[in-house]
């Protein structure tokens, strides 16, 4: 893609395609082509189509084209990077979750601890343990209840929380 | 001949620069200072006031001194996080339009995104001044893990400074252009950004022109500041042992030890003990002001501090899975922000990866380094002597080589334009029934990028759909942070399952997320935008 023409042509074939067009296609990959090729003909094309390149040489509507044009790929990228962890075919509709994990009923409850919560929970606990540490309760009992915001679930992290309120309140008529 | 500036708009300093032919010349502030405190006072005495002028009335008159105001901009008032910044101000904030943080002076009340316009307005007239020539266009540097309601109010704040806000580039990516531009080589790198109010760490992949982030972290509320705080919490003891005041209920004293433990931490980077003594402390009942001595050894600063630096450090470790990079791949760890002058962070990086991390790049300027070298390559007005002089920049007060007259000789050849390739800070998802997500983009995937999936309704007849839009990696959409809802009406009646609506999620170069569900069935399509929580109001935009 050399000149400006070559590349306006490239955008207008793209954005032909629709925005539901086959990831593959976008990349003018054959079918089935894996992670690591959809990788080097995306960095490729970046190489000479990133629309930064073309700012200051294209009118705005094309300039608009190119960017479209490029997120369209982009987006094509993304989908075959990933596509071994889901499949991008079924359409799940609003109202039906897509194939939910849900655990039997009669599952065993995970073990209670800071290890049961999802990571961002985990983080808002370490800092309301550092906070602990360092004896600022009133900022442990937020970090608490940011983790608690994060992970509705834990019973952990509730438990914890009235344990340092109970602390505060304890501290409170000296 | 237009100049464009680029803007490291920090949480407690800000840097501006601009590209010249010859290297990257520095903003000056009135003090012949490269460096411009984040701080914007509305003192008694009338008037706005910028800058390290501003810091002066902290003790003053501290409710009308805003600092920080990052750590508000673009953010939902009820977040927990805002609560917990709201605890670290002597100033009041109160809940506006859109669930907008708002800040009280007097008997104004001022948007976060009109506090740090001030911060730029002051930055665009030092350049001004400097220059001889209007400046119009920008470039500013936003934390890597900011949101879209951040970034767009990060753009608000430009347009209400009268700048036309080219691109909003991450940081860390800044500071590996200011490394790596001109370089034309082929590694792999790590930036570490531990700034006074945020930590980024990004992993980028250089080859030639191209710059390519593999993956990004952060935590938004983890900084110098923190660090401080640890300090000042120990101050508070001692003056509670020592001089039995209880300093915590007092502001005013907790700010003076606040800056007390600043001092301390800086010094600690220098030499192994801190000793003396803080003096001018208002003690609450007594007639004249109080001292209280200190002494604090490296040693100690350490032990108080390892927990936050251990979590940059596990962060640090997370990015470098998510990129898919080992250590010895890295072939520069980059410095950047003022925290990264602590001997104990240099230390930590060096132990994880087996090399001392490059501390030649200046922390506090490299990142409006990088934005000014972007800022010209968009303008098309960059060169190649510009590379090699980002890495020894000259600040030329007063008289620029682009100003004074525009009888400026440029150098006949172009620089070969970097190609910066950021990447979507966050998953980016709509709520499906059952309570689960959808992703549309994934969290590290290249920027400018479009997704659209074909949706369909659940029940029979339904002639209203509302899509959630949330932003997080977790499975359910409860445990995700919600961004907003966008709702499509009077749609034709019809079974389930016949109804086609498209979902297009886009997230432009600057990292701002654009939401559209169109029906494609009837003939008529409707669309539906989505305005984020939080976010300057769609009316408020240029």
């Amino acid at each position: 893609m050399k000149s400006k023409a070559e590349l306006l042509a490239w955008a207008k074939n793209i954005l032909a395609k629709g925005p539901t067009a086959p990831p593959h296609e976008l990349l003018q990959l054959r079918p089935g082509a894996d992670a690591t090729a959809a990788s080097d003909a995306f960095m490729k094309l970046a190489r000479v189509a990133h629309p930064d390149l073309h700012r200051n040489s294209l009118t705005e509507t094309e300039f608009d084209q190119v960017v479209l044009a490029y997120s369209r790929v982009a987006g094509a990228y993304q989908e075959l990077r990933t596509a071994r962890n889901r499949p991008h075919t079924t359409q799940p509709p609003f109202g039906a979750p897509p194939s939910p994990p849900s655990p039997p009923s009669n599952a065993a409850v995970p073990p209670a601890g800071p290890s049961s919560m999802n990571n961002k929970a985990l983080v808002y606990f370490r800092k309301a343990e550092l906070a602990l540490n360092q004896g600022e309760l009133r900022n442990a009992i937020l970090q608490l209840k940011m983790a608690i915001a994060a992970d509705p679930q834990a019973a952990f992290l509730r438990a914890a929380l009235a344990e340092v309120e109970a602390e505060l309140a304890r501290m409170k008529p000296q | 001949m237009s100049v464009a500036l680029g803007i490291d708009l920090g949480t407690t300093n800000s840097a501006a620069a601009i590209a010249t032919p010859t290297g990257v010349e520095f903003i000056l502030g009135p003090r012949g200072e490269r460096v411009h405190p984040s701080v914007v006072a509305f003192p008694n005495s009338g008037g706005v006031v910028v800058g390290g002028d501003a810091k002066r009335y902290r003790l003053s008159e501290p409710q009308h001194v805003i600092h920080s105001a990052k750590r508000f901009i673009g953010q939902n008032f009820r977040a927990p996080m805002v609560q917990l910044a709201m605890t670290g101000v002597r100033y009041q904030i109160v809940e506006g339009a859109n669930q907008q943080p708002m800040v009280v002076v007097r008997d104004r009340q001022l948007t976060m995104p009109e506090i740090s316009s001030n911060v730029l307005l002051h930055l665009k007239r030092c350049a001004e001044r400097q220059l001889g020539t209007q400046i119009k266009d920008a470039v500013i540097t936003v934390p890597a893990n900011f949101t879209d309601g951040q970034r767009q109010a990060t753009k608000e704040a430009g347009r209400l400074a009268g700048l036309d806000v080219m691109r909003l580039i991450n940081e860390p990516t800044a500071a590996a252009l200011a490394y790596g531009f001109g370089r034309e080589k082929q590694q792999i790198i790590c930036v570490y950004d531990f700034g006074g109010g945020t930590f980024d760490v990004s992993i980028l992949r250089l080859d030639g022109e191209v710059f390519e982030v593999l993956a990004s972290e952060g935590d938004f509320f983890l900084g110098g500041d923190d660090l401080d705080r640890a300090i000042a919490e120990v101050l508070a003891a001692e003056c509670n042992r020592v001089l039995r005041i209880d300093p915590r209920p007092h502001p005013a004293l907790m700010m003076k030890l606040m800056m007390g433990a600043e001092a301390i931490k800086c010094h600690l980077s220098q030499e192994d003990e801190a000793e003396g003594e803080i003096d001018g402390l208002d003690l609450p009942g007594a007639s004249k002001p109080g001292q209280l001595p200190f002494q604090i050894t490296r040693k100690q600063f350490e032990e108080l501090t390892s927990g936050y630096i251990n979590r940059t450090i596990e962060v640090t470790r997370q990015v470098m899975v998510a990129a898919g990079v080992d250590v010895r791949a890295v072939s520069e760890v980059l410095c950047v922000g003022g925290s990264t002058r602590i001997p104990f962070v240099r230390q930590r990086l060096a132990e994880m990866f087996r090399k001392p991390p490059n501390t030649a790049l200046n922390p506090d300027e490299v990142v409006s380094q990088g934005a000014a070298i972007q800022a010209g390559s968009l303008l098309g007005t960059l060169h190649g002597g510009t590379g090699m002089g980002a890495r020894d920049a000259v600040a030329t007060a007063g008289h620029s080589m682009l100003g004074g007259g525009g009888n400026v000789v440029l150098p006949s050849h172009q620089a070969k334009r970097p190609v910066l390739m950021d990447v979507n800070p966050a998953t980016l998802a709509i709520h499906t029934a059952g309570g689960f997500t959808e992703r549309l983009l994934d969290k590290n995937a290249p920027i400018p990028i479009e997704r659209t999936r074909v949706f369909s309704t659940s029940r029979d007849n339904q002639t209203r759909v509302e899509i959630d839009c949330c932003r997080g990696e977790q499975r359910r959409y409860a445990d995700n942070e919600p961004l907003g809802t966008l709702v499509l009406d009077d749609l034709p009646p019809k079974p389930r399952g016949e109804l086609k609506i498209e979902v297009s999620f886009r997230v432009d170069a600057d990292g701002i997320l654009h939401v559209r569900a169109s029906d494609q069935t009837s003939g008529q399509q409707q669309e539906a935008h989505l305005q984020v929580i939080g976010a300057p109001t769609v009316g408020e935009q240029g």
